[in-house]
C-alpha cells in the first residue's frame, strides 16, 4: 500500500510501497503539486522503476515552471536505487536525519 | 703421452677400429656393450685381457662389473692407477707393473694371473663427460708402445660414445617401465570409481577424482544400498601401484560389507581390522565412510583420519567435523567412538575433499587451504554439485598458477535440495501485492536475511511487470519459484506460451543524461542487473517457455558494499 500526505508547507510524505501497482495513483496525486516540493521518503519502504518514472515526470514538470522536487529521508535501499539509476544527479537528495 | 704427436694409423689398424666401431653401433644393452668394448680393445691392441670401469658420478666412484651374480667392485675416483686415469683423463702406460709402486698386486694374488704390462685409458664421450676407464693387460709379445697409446686413444673415443649411449638407453627403459607401472596403477584406480552418479531423490551428489602424474591412492564411491546411499572418500599413503591397489581393496571390502547388510560401525570396524591384517606395516588409508538415509535426511559417518569434513548450512554456518578414528588399517580397532550424525536441512552441503586440494601448493609453496574451499562452497553452494566441483578445481588451478599437481585431487559433494516455494500469479499488475506477500512470507519462514527483501522484490516486480507488458493478454499465469540457498535466495520466474525475448540482454540505460532527455523506460532491468546476482534468461522453444533466474545473497551484498567503499 501507498499513502501520500501533504504535510507542512511544500512537504509531501510518501509512505509504504511505490511499485507498479501504485504508480498510477501516485502520479495522479503528484500531478497536483506546484512550485518547489520536498518529498519526505522516510516512510517509503520500497520503490520500483515504475515509481522512479513518477518522480521523474513530476521533476520535469516542476522544473519547466521554475520549481523542483527535493527528496528527503532517503534510506539505504532507496539510496542504492537512486545511485544506480543516476537519479542522484537529477534530484537534490537528503539522507535520513 | 700421446698429446701433441702426429701418427698415422696403419691401414690394418684403421680397418680394425672401423670394424669395431660398426659393431659398437648395434643397439646393445649395457652389459653386452661392456663385453663388446672389452673384446674390441683386446682385439685391436692384441692384449690378453681387458676391463672397463664405469664412472658413477653420483658417488664419484669407479665401478667394475665382474660377472653376473657377483657384487661389483667399487673404488673411489682418484685411487690407484684406474683412479688417477679418471682424474687426469690421460692414458697411463705401465710397461712393467711389478716395477711400478702404483700397481696393486692384490688382484693378481686373488686371481693367480700375472700382470706384466698395462695400458689404462680414460673413456670420455663427445660431450666431454667421463664415462669410465678402460684397461688392457699383457700385450702379446711385449709391452704397449706409443703407437698402441694412439690406437687405444682412438678406440677409447668410440667406446666411450657407445657406452654412454647404452647407459642412457638403459636409464630410458627403466623410466619407461616406471611410467608404465604408474599408468597401470592409474587404470586400476580409475576403473573402480563410479562412472555415473546415483540418483537420490531430494539430493544432488557428485564425485570427482583426478590422479596426479605420480599417482597417489585416492578413491571415492557412491553406492545405493538398502540402508541408504553409501558415501566413501579414501586416500591411501604412498605413490605408485601399491596405494592404488590398497584403496581398490578397501572399496571392494566396503561394497561387500554393505551388500551383505552390515551397518556402518560393523562395516567400518571389519574393514579396518582386515586392512590392518593385510596392509604392510607402514601403510594405511584415510577414509570417510558415511551412510545417507535420504528420507530422514540422517547422514551418519565414521572417518578414519579423513578430514576436514565440511558441513555448510544455508543459514551461513560452516561446521568442520573432525575424524572419529585413526586411519584405516593403521592397527586393529579397540573402542570405536559413536558415529557422527548430521541432520541435513534443505540446501545443506557436505563437502568431502582430499588433501590433494587442501595441500595443493603454488610456486611459492603456499597451500590452497580450507578457507578458500569454504569461500567457494558459500558462494556456489546453491549451484549443481558438478558445477561446484568444477569451480573448486578451477580456483585451485588459478591459485597454483601452473605449479604441478603432486597429489590426487578427489571430491565428493552431497547437497540436500533447497527449500522451495512455487506459486502462479495472474498476469496482471494488481497481482503485485500477492507476490510481495509471497516473498515476504518465504523470507520469514526460512529465515532469509530480511535486508535482502527489498532488492529481491524490486527484481521480481521489474521482471514480472515486463512479462505482463510484453506478452499476449489472457495467457497462462507466471510461475514464481523461491529457493532458500546459502546466504540468501534463488528466484525463478517462468512465463508460458511466449515468444523468445531476452530481457536480460537489454542495453543499460544511460543514467548520465540531463533530465530533459531522461526516460524511465529501460531503468528497471538496468537496476535489476545491479541489485541481484546471476541474472539469467533461458528459452525452451518446444514448450514456448521463458525462464528468468537470479540470486540474492548476503555474501555478495557485502562484497558490493566493500567494492563501493
Amino acid at each position: 500500500m501507498l499513502t501520500i500526505e501533504a504535510g507542512e508547507e511544500g512537504v509531501v510524505a510518501l509512505k509504504g510501497r511505490l511499485d507498479a501497482a501504485q504508480a498510477a495513483n501516485a502520479q495522479a496525486t503528484l500531478d497536483k503539486v506546484q512550485g518547489t516540493v520536498t518529498l519526505d521518503l522516510a516512510g517509503l519502504d520500497y520503490i520500483s522503476s515504475a515509481g522512479l518514472g513518477v518522480l521523474l515526470k513530476t521533476q520535469k514538470r516542476l522544473m519547466a515552471a521554475g520549481g523542483k522536487v527535493r527528496l528527503a529521508g532517503v534510506g539505504p535501499h532507496l539510496r542504492d536505487i537512486f545511485v544506480y539509476s543516476g537519479f542522484d544527479q537529477l534530484f537534490e537528495i537528503e539522507a535520513v536525519k | 703421452m700421446a698429446t701433441g704427436r702426429q701418427r698415422h694409423l696403419s691401414a690394418e689398424d684403421l680397418e680394425a677400429i672401423l670394424g669395431v666401431t660398426s659393431r659398437l653401433a648395434a643397439p646393445f644393452d649395457l652389459a653386452t656393450m661392456l663385453a663388446e668394448v672389452v673384446d674390441a680393445a683386446k682385439q685391436v691392441l692384441k692384449a690378453d685381457r681387458g676391463s672397463v670401469w664405469l664412472y658413477d658420478a653420483a658417488h664419484d666412484e669407479l665401478v667394475l662389473e665382474i660377472g653376473t651374480g657377483l657384487a661389483a667392485v667399487r673404488i673411489p675416483a682418484g685411487t690407484g692407477i684406474v683412479g688417477a686415469c679418471a682424474r687426469t683423463r690421460v692414458p697411463i702406460n705401465v710397461p712393467d707393473c711389478y716395477a711400478d709402486p702404483r700397481f696393486d698386486r692384490g688382484m693378481d694374488r686373488a686371481t693367480g694371473y700375472r700382470t706384466r704390462c698395462m695400458l689404462t685409458l680414460p673413456l670420455v664421450d663427445h660431450r666431454d663427460a667421463l664415462v669410465g676407464v678402460m684397461q688392457v693387460l699383457n700385450k702379446a709379445g711385449g709391452s704397449f708402445d706409443r703407437d698402441d697409446e694412439d690406437l687405444a686413444t682412438a678406440l677409447a673415443a668410440q667406446c666411450a660414445v657407445a657406452l654412454q649411449r647404452a647407459r642412457l638407453t638403459d636409464a630410458l627403459i627403466e623410466s619407461e617401465r616406471m611410467r608404465q607401472e604408474l599408468e597401470m596403477a592409474r587404470e586400476v584406480q580409475m576403473s573402480t570409481l563410479p562412472s555415473t552418479m546415483p540418483v537420490v531423490p531430494g539430493y544432488d551428489v557428485h564425485g570427482f577424482s583426478r590422479p596426479a602424474e605420480q599417482t597417489g591412492g585416492d578413491t571415492f564411491d557412491l553406492m545405493a544400498t538398502d540402508r541408504g546411499l553409501v558415501v566413501v572418500l579414501g586416500d591411501a599413503t604412498g605413490h605408485g601401484i601399491a596405494p592404488a591397489l590398497s584403496v581398490t581393496q578397501m572399496q571392494a571390502m566396503l561394497r561387500m560389507a554393505f551388500r551383505l547388510g552390515a551397518d556402518l560401525p560393523t562395516a567400518f570396524r571389519n574393514v579396518n581390522d582386515q586392512l590392518a591384517a593385510t596392509l604392510p606395516e607402514d601403510r594405511f588409508i584415510t577414509a570417510f565412510i558415511g551412510v545417507l538415509e535420504p528420507r530422514s535426511h540422517r547422514f551418519e559417518f565414521h572417518s578414519g583420519g579423513q578430514g576436514p569434513i565440511l558441513h555448510l548450512s544455508v543459514r551461513g554456518a560452516c561446521t568442520s567435523h573432525r575424524p572419529t578414528s585413526f586411519p584405516l588399517g593403521a592397527m586393529p580397532l579397540g573402542k570405536l567412538r559413536p558415529a557422527v550424525v548430521l541432520d541435513l536441512q534443505p540446501g545443506d552441503v557436505v563437502a568431502l575433499i582430499t588433501d590433494g586440494v587442501y595441500e595443493y601448493q603454488d610456486a611459492a609453496g603456499e597451500c590452497y587451504g580450507e578457507a578458500r574451499v569454504k569461500a567457494i562452497a558459500r558462494s556456489h553452494g546453491a549451484r549443481p554439485m558438478s558445477e561446484l566441483a568444477a569451480r573448486i578445481l578451477a580456483d585451485v588451478e588459478a591459485f597454483a598458477g601452473g605449479a604441478p599437481q603432486l597429489d590426487d585431487v578427489t571430491m565428493v559433494l552431497v547437497a540436500r535440495a533447497p527449500a522451495t516455494d512455487v506459486r502462479r500469479f495472474p498476469r496482471r499488475v494488481d497481482a503485485l501485492p500477492d507476490l510481495v506477500a509471497f516473498t515476504g512470507a518465504f523470507f520469514e519462514r526460512h529465515g532469509v536475511d530480511s535486508t535482502l527483501l527489498s532488492n529481491v522484490d524490486f527484481a521480481i516486480e521489474e521482471l514480472f511487470t515486463n512479462m505482463v507488458k510484453y506478452s499476449l493478454p489472457g495467457g497462462a499465469e507466471v510461475e514464481v519459484a523461491l529457493a532458500r540457498i546459502a546466504g540468501g535466495v534463488e528466484v525463478a520466474l517462468t512465463d508460458y506460451d511466449v515468444e523468445p525475448f531476452n530481457l536480460t540482454r537489454a542495453p543499460d540505460a544511460d543514467v548520465t543524461l540531463p533530465i530533459g532527455e531522461r526516460r524511465p523506460g529501460g531503468l528497471g532491468i538496468h537496476l535489476t542487473r545491479r541489485l541481484v546476482e546471476g541474472l539469467d534468461y533461458q528459452y525452451a522453444a518446444e514448450r514456448r517457455e521463458a525462464r528468468i533466474t537470479f540470486r540474492k545473497t548476503a555474501a555478495a551484498a557485502d562484497a558490493d558494499g566493500a567494492g563501493e567503499a
